[in-house]
């Protein structure tokens, strides 16, 4: 990323941020933490990483490849293998169950299996709300959900926006583990966190202030 | 799939489908049995002749007092023939041989001792302008039987006037094929030959008597080998007789067409123009269904943008996700053609049975056109279906929706 800057922001000259305008490289295997108040655009940078939004100036590349003219299909393999996004909305169907909005991603990556994803749910104590309407859920248990969806595909980079906005601190200390086990020490992604303060207790290797 | 279906099948309208399901059958089977009826009607009007095929126009030279004092010949000549053939409403020109040598014909009926005899002539055109079934309609040259076609009228001339004052039998069309001509042929240089002439078709339209082109060649030939032969009248197959330019054409030069055959046309082209304006109609159906079944799609679409969107966030493809709407819209038109050729066919078969009675000789079972049409009809709506949806969900992957 270089010298990027949502484009609402441009009126703006009071910006003093480690991301942006600045250039920021994040690489694989490393585990990045991205802390600021609300409204400067953490959501905004994980849309525009992940090619939902391009309401930005300045550069964001994937190695050395800006991402501004992928097509669409590139775009459909990047989010199916490459990254992967716990959005702040979560973006789970509410008139699925749980298991089914996990399915619906995992039939696309075929990542992980049954047995699996039930061992994901029993470790984040909603094992017994894998068949319940996610619409039915507090937004606690479907952050946890949306969370086992998020490492249902391989990915080199897993971004969580805010994911234990809703959680407790036991169940944040699980998601680490889990986040550890899972993305870093299996599949050697790197791993954005984003937070409003409270944030999972992982040793980051590095972390911006936005 | 069917977790994306479970999810996109949320907000489908069952009675917009419905509308547009039966506002696109009643379209597409307007279209189809218009298509259809078309078919099945237009040979009455061009076949009904069992003589006459398609569009004809029968042509001549106009004869006036001048030409018949000055000795100006009505003939046409190869010049004139080509020029025809080359106007753009014409497809084939045909030109009426004469027989250049006498003709007599005589009637016996056993039994009653009448015997009728009279002079006459034949002429002959082209075989491929005589639509006759019949195997009758040739002629192997040294035979003594010649088919012949004679004008109906001639019959009725008889049946109605001659046979009503003498008190003689009346034939039907049916004993008249069973009846021998006595035929007898004086050549020019005074050979004669008989011959026995069978008719074997009656013709409203063309007011000659007709010989097979064959017999006429061989006859000309071996009667009046010295003439050489021109033919007064020309017969031109023509594709739309509605064409205004085949009466400018006919009136420049001065040529004379027989009437009766361009009221046929006529009929032809009011038939056209009748089912032209229900195919229209059926069309302008068509077209209004498809767009309710657009306006009910990009409805669904809209209420399901979100859902969509969050598909194509997880990796969904933009194909695969209107992969089930495309399906429904293909399924619902394929349902809709079918349905709408049973329907046409269930209604062709009430009007066929009236059409059989009123034209039993012809052969009604041309569906290939409806079949087309029908085709024609689903590919287009269904390629457009396709098109819009993808079109849609590619506006929501761009956040337009």
């Amino acid at each position: 990323m270089k010298n990027t800057l949502p484009n609402v922001f441009l009126s703006r000259d009071d910006i003093h941020s480690e991301v942006w305008n600045n250039a920021v490289k994040f690489e694989k295997g490393r585990l990045y933490l991205v802390e600021a108040a609300s409204g400067t655009g953490k959501s905004s940078l994980c849309s525009f990483i992940y090619g939902y939004r391009f309401d930005y100036q300045g550069i964001i590349a994937f190695d050395a490849q800006s991402t501004r003219n992928y097509s669409v299909a590139q775009w459909v393999n990047i989010r199916r293998r490459t990254l992967s996004l716990l959005w702040q909305e979560l973006r789970l169907f509410p008139e699925l169950t749980a298991l089914e909005n996990i399915q619906i991603k995992n039939k696309l990556t075929h990542y992980a299996d049954e047995p699996k994803i039930r061992q994901w749910f029993e470790r984040l104590g909603i094992g017994d709300k894998l068949s319940a309407k996610v619409g039915r859920m507090s937004f606690g248990q479907q952050q946890r959900v949306a969370f086992i969806r998020s490492l249902c595909q391989p990915c080199d980079f897993l971004f969580l926006d805010e994911p234990i906005s809703h959680l407790d601190d036991e169940n944040g200390r699980i998601m680490g583990e889990m986040i550890k086990e899972e993305a870093m020490d299996h599949q050697g992604a790197g791993v954005i966190v984003t937070s409003i303060g409270k944030h999972i207790p992982l040793n980051y290797d590095k972390s911006f202030k936005l | 799939m069917n977790l994306v279906w479970k999810l996109l099948r949320q907000h489908i309208s069952v009675p917009q489908l419905v509308g547009f399901f039966f506002a696109n059958l009643c379209g597409m089977a307007i279209v189809l049995l218009s298509v259809q009826f078309y078919e099945d009607v237009l040979p009455v009007f061009t076949q009904g002749d069992s003589f006459m095929k398609k569009d004809y126009v029968i042509v001549s030279k106009r004869i006036s007092t001048i030409g018949t004092f000055t000795g100006k010949s009505n003939t046409f000549t190869q010049e004139d023939i080509d020029e025809v053939k080359q106007q753009p409403f014409s497809k084939a020109v045909g030109a009426f041989q004469p027989s250049e040598y006498k003709v007599s014909a005589g009637l016996a009926m056993e039994g009653t001792g009448m015997q009728m005899s009279t002079e006459m002539f034949f002429e002959s055109v082209p075989d491929m302008f005589v639509d006759v079934t019949s195997h009758q309609w040739t002629y192997t040259p040294g035979s003594q039987d010649v088919p012949i076609i004679i004008p109906r009228n001639y019959l009725n001339l008889y049946n109605f006037g001659f046979a009503q004052s003498h008190n003689m039998p009346k034939i039907s069309e049916g004993l008249m094929g069973m009846i021998h001509l006595n035929i007898l042929i004086r050549g020019t240089q005074g050979q004669q030959a008989n011959f026995r002439g069978n008719i074997v078709g009656f013709s409203n339209r063309l007011n000659t008597i007709l010989v097979p082109e064959k017999f006429m060649n061989w006859a000309n030939q071996t009667y009046a080998p010295e003439i050489k032969t021109a033919s007064s009248r020309l017969i031109v197959e023509v594709g739309n007789p509605a064409d205004d330019r085949i009466a400018k054409f006919f009136q420049k030069k001065g040529y004379e067409t027989e009437d009766d055959k361009l009221d046929a046309g006529k009929t032809t082209w009011f038939l056209k123009m009748t089912i032209s304006i229900v195919m229209g109609v059926g069309l302008l159906i068509s077209a209004l269904s498809f767009y309710i079944l657009m306006l009910s799609i990009y409805l669904l679409l809209q209420k399901n943008t979100v859902k969509l969107e969050n598909l194509l966030l997880l990796g969904y493809s933009p194909s695969r996700v209107a992969a089930p709407y495309q399906l429904l819209t293909f399924g619902l038109n394929v349902l809709v053609l079918l349905l709408a050729v049973v329907l046409v066919l269930w209604i062709r078969g009430y009007y066929l049975d009236i059409l059989t009675l009123l034209a039993p000789q012809m052969a009604h079972d041309s569906l290939t056109n409806m079949f087309l049409a029908g085709g024609a009809l689903f590919i287009l709506v269904s390629v457009l279906n396709v098109i819009a949806i993808r079109g849609k969900v590619i506006s929501i992957w761009k956040h337009r929706a």
